[in-house]
């Protein structure tokens, strides 16, 4: 039955992972007092991708195709660890928090390798950003990770959200406010996000994500889009589950999990507003600002860890 | 009334975490005016805790005190910033003489000193210690952004946030001053707060720019 359930969460995360990103933009749209596309846009758009020619630039070798298949996979690898109705998931006894960590690293590492293959110069400047931000966001991702996983005691994902489950709303601590907020800056920053990189459009000099995936065309661009739909919402589910899991299923019962999924919905839902909200309030920062800003998520995550020795003496 | 009790004394403890946070944001924010409106967002926390504290020691006078920072600190004072920055038309900057990143660390280092200082404090007397400690943290930074700022406005702003940290240590030590001496601080605030608004315009029109940084000279 947890198998069930388990296989039932990362279907949830995979296949409601475009809806999460049309709903941001629609609530985006509305902000900006404009109509919006469908909520359901992402997925045609992905299924009109698959059928269409996959082009590849003549100059490109065989890098260039494995990469988006290398990215889906290692996505789809790491929504085996988070939780998302019970605090159990497909793959949360055979890893810990260093492996979704660097899972989802490794499927960057492809992405900006398949960009400089492409041999375009945009590919390469996106790779080269790409590179950049990403090794300065790792450090306070693990460190925030960390910091959770010394309070719980726990390595496993699983593990942590069932110590935190267990706890009472009132007795947050300072270690997790600073958890969270480096992980939120984290989450925005690896998702290519607003204050990081421009999420919607081509036309800038620069974009990070979308000067990568610039050379794709076909189901190759509908897996890489995929992909980064999933990260996003495995990610938001992440921050659900690790700072705010009350309400999930702690037994097997289909009434618990039924309620268990409307709670998540709902947090989600405030997640994505809260998104949203960032995306249209906060104006792009400057490149070389960047570092200033994963500097700053660093700091609050060594910090959460050291503030670990406070809460445990 | 059981329940109650510790709902409130959870809330004293759980909410001042909140404080550390817009500490943080606080000496981060690169405009005056998301440093204002963290200020408003801090006052907001401590006019909570000023009603919890009521609740718990049935003080009617605590509402009394409570409702006076919701108006004088939440809204007044951050309004009078506003207006302002706005009238100064001087650029938004805060003209920090730190980076961010070195910000955040100062400011940790200060929060994490506070709760090493409040904490054989804490064990003897009964308070919440991460109140207390959220006091002391408020105070030190307070401070620190007196001095690291170099916008004449942020030096006022630095001087609220201290005195936020005061009257947090007054209100989870000793339940809060008495009213008439309460009264008397916030009068002091606005006064304050106007004289310094007076010499803000006056260096403006003397100066040129509010740069204490640069003020050497004499200027009659």
């Amino acid at each position: 039955m947890t198998t069930v359930i388990n296989v039932l969460q990362a279907l949830i995360l995979v296949l409601g992972a475009p809806l999460v990103s049309g709903i941001v933009s629609k609530i985006k749209a509305w902000i900006q007092r404009r109509q919006g596309a469908s909520i359901w846009r992402p997925y045609i758009e992905i299924a009109k991708l698959f059928r269409k020619e996959d082009l590849v630039p003549p100059s490109a070798s065989w890098v260039f195709r494995f990469a988006p298949k290398v990215l889906f996979g290692t996505t789809i690898c790491a929504v085996a660890f988070v939780p998302v109705v019970h605090p159990s998931a497909l793959l949360a006894s055979r890893g810990d928090f260093f492996f979704l960590v660097y899972v989802l690293a490794l499927g960057r590492f492809f992405l900006s390798l398949g960009a400089l293959d492409g041999g375009s110069a945009f590919g390469g400047m996106g790779a080269s950003r790409e590179a950049l931000v990403s090794t300065l966001a790792e450090a306070p991702f693990l460190l925030g990770l960390v910091a959770i996983s010394i309070l719980a005691a726990h390595a496993d994902i699983a593990g942590m959200v069932m110590w935190t489950l267990q706890r009472n709303v009132f007795d947050i601590s300072a270690v997790h406010i600073l958890a969270f907020t480096s992980l939120a800056m984290v989450v925005l920053a690896e998702t290519g996000r607003m204050p990081v990189d421009n999420p919607t459009t081509h036309l800038e000099l620069t974009m990070i994500h979308e000067g990568m995936v610039l050379e794709y065309s076909g189901p190759s661009l509908a897996l890489v889009e995929w992909a980064s739909a999933v990260k996003l919402h495995a990610l938001l589910a992440l921050l659900i589950s690790l700072f705010g899991p009350w309400g999930m299923a702690s037994t097997v019962s289909v009434w618990g999990t039924g309620a268990a999924l409307l709670l998540y919905l709902a947090k989600v839902t405030v997640l994505m507003i809260l998104l949203a909200l960032v995306e249209s309030v906060v104006a792009k920062l400057r490149m070389y600002l960047v570092p200033d800003f994963l500097g700053v998520a660093a700091a609050v995550s060594a910090l959460a860890v050291i503030f670990t020795t406070l809460v445990k003496g | 009334m059981g329940l109650v009790a510790i709902a409130t004394g959870k809330f004293l403890s759980s909410f001042s975490v909140f404080l550390f946070l817009t500490v943080l944001l606080m000496v981060v924010a690169r405009r005056i005016s998301t440093s204002v409106l963290l200020f408003s967002l801090q006052s907001a926390i401590i006019t909570a805790e000023v009603f919890a504290m009521g609740v718990r020691e049935k003080l009617a006078a605590a509402y009394v005190v409570g409702a006076l920072v919701l108006l004088i600190k939440v809204i007044a004072i951050p309004y009078a910033f506003f207006r302002l920055v706005d009238r100064l038309k001087s650029p938004r900057d805060v003209k920090a003489s730190t980076t961010p990143t070195q910000s955040v660390f100062i400011a940790g280092a200060m929060i994490y000193l506070s709760y090493a200082a409040v904490h054989s404090f804490g064990q003897t007397v009964h308070v919440p210690e991460d109140a207390l400690a959220a006091a002391v943290a408020l105070i030190l930074t307070g401070s620190f952004l007196m001095v690291s700022r170099k916008k004449a406005l942020m030096q006022m702003l630095g001087l609220l946030v201290l005195e936020n940290g005061i009257f947090l240590a007054a209100l989870i030590t000793t339940f809060g001053m008495p009213l008439v001496i309460e009264i008397g601080i916030f009068f002091d605030i606005l006064v304050g707060l106007l004289l310094m608004g007076i010499f803000t315009f006056r260096i403006r029109d003397t100066f040129d720019h509010l740069d204490v940084s640069k003020l050497r000279r004499l200027r009659g």
